[in-house]
């Protein structure tokens, strides 16, 4: 199990393209990943879920993964965000 | 008009087969310039020519006599009219039609014998002739490509469903006939761009044959009948079937994203749908053609729930800064 905070900077937060973004990286990885704000866990590999966070800027992001390539699978989403998936 | 030479195949005696009954064409001499080759897609009025204006004489055109002409060379002397039309047939003239039933001067008549050039009479007015007559040739001279997948009209839609062999076109779009929609193409489609719309038919030697691994080749009038075939069909809509893996994740997972096929330099509208063992592929086609219904009649549902989620994001956001202010904020 590999565990990491992120703090989300882009300005729109993580909507659908964002989110398109982190489920497409996601579902690279055999791993079971999930993504946790204030209490409420969600499948990274489901876009509905992802969405359903409705993350804004300055939203502090768990990212859990669990499986044989857990650290690579957090490392990876983890970019995304630091990024601000390519966005402003 | 299933079957339509490409622009190299359209002797004067295979327009004659086509189009002869509906232009009511009589040929002068049964034979007489049957060989050439239609060279052009437009037609001409030689009308200025024969008044002696000669220098932008179209002669690689289809020559159209009407009354114009007709009356012109009527009002001429023998030898003025015999002059007029042996100077336009010194450029080759292929072929000429005199229109509105009247009557050939035999000048024309002989010109037309001595260069091989084929001479036909209509008793249809010019106007509605030339119409029916550029219908053709529009068709004959279009930019033509032929693409290999299906194309099936589903819910009035031309669909063209792409994708490498073996994965699944054809079952699927046999599921598709089974539901009621029509094929007009299957295996390799033949697309044409006829006044900026592409529009696309079967190989018209081969019926709606279909080859089904392990079936071999059906012919899909033969179990669904007439309403399942069609012959030809706009061609709007593109979804191209791409094998599913882990590592390609390169398809749309929102819908937010419209890519396009270029063909013939026309854009449509193109869905990459992933394959996947157990996927319903039928279903899936009937979906995204009724997505594309939406999106033509300007509702865009995944757009409308991304404005719906940024706005909500934007609001948490400010709620959030509204709670933090006292120490000072985030800049925005």
């Amino acid at each position: 199990m590999t565990t990491k905070m992120v703090e989300v900077i882009n300005q729109l937060g993580i909507h659908a393209r964002p989110a398109a973004k982190i489920v497409r990286n996601a579902s690279m990885f055999d791993s079971h990943i999930t993504l946790t704000v204030d209490g409420d866990t969600v499948n990274a590999k489901s876009i509905m879920g992802v969405m359903t966070l409705a993350a804004c800027r300055g939203t502090m992001i768990e990212v859990q993964a669990d499986g044989d390539d857990e650290r690579e699978a957090v490392a990876g989403i983890v970019q995304l965000v630091l990024d601000g998936f390519g966005e402003d | 008009m299933s079957d339509i030479p490409g622009s190299d195949e359209l002797t004067v005696a295979r327009f004659y087969k086509i189009l002869g009954s509906k232009l009511e064409l009589v040929p002068v001499d049964l034979e007489t310039g049957f060989a050439n080759l239609v060279r052009s897609p437009d037609i001409s009025r030689p009308g200025m020519a024969l008044t002696g204006y000669i220098q932008h004489f179209l002669h690689e055109r289809i020559q159209i006599f009407g009354e114009t002409e007709i009356t012109y060379l009527n009002s001429l002397s023998d030898s003025e009219r015999e002059f007029a039309l042996g100077r336009i047939f010194e450029t080759p003239i292929y072929c000429s039609i005199v229109t509105k039933g009247l009557p050939a001067p035999s000048e024309l008549i002989a010109y037309s014998r001595s260069s091989d050039s084929a001479l036909f009479l209509s008793t249809r007015d010019t106007t509605p002739l030339i119409h029916d007559l550029t219908d053709l040739l529009d068709e004959v001279f279009a930019p033509r490509t032929s693409v290999y997948g299906s194309l099936v009209e589903v819910f009035g839609i031309g669909l063209l469903v792409t994708g490498k062999s073996a994965i699944g076109k054809s079952e699927s779009v046999l599921g598709l006939l089974e539901r009621g929609h029509r094929l007009i193409a299957d295996d390799r489609v033949f697309i044409s761009r006829i006044r900026g719309i592409l529009v696309g038919r079967g190989d018209s030697r081969m019926g709606h044959l279909m080859e089904i691994r392990g079936l071999g080749l059906v012919e899909v009038s033969n179990f669904y009948g007439i309403r399942a075939v069609k012959e030809r069909q706009q061609v709007q809509f593109e979804v191209r079937l791409e094998q599913w893996s882990q590592d390609n994740q390169e398809f749309d997972r929102t819908g937010l994203v419209q890519k396009v096929n270029n063909i013939l330099d026309i854009s449509i509208p193109q869905t990459v749908i992933p394959v996947l063992p157990g996927r319903n592929l039928t279903l899936l086609l009937e979906i995204a053609v009724m997505n594309h219904l939406l999106v033509r009649q300007g509702r865009n549902i995944p757009r409308e729930i991304e404005d719906n989620l940024i706005n909500r994001i934007l609001d948490k956001e400010t709620d959030q800064e509204r709670r933090t202010d006292m120490t000072g904020g985030r800049e925005t």
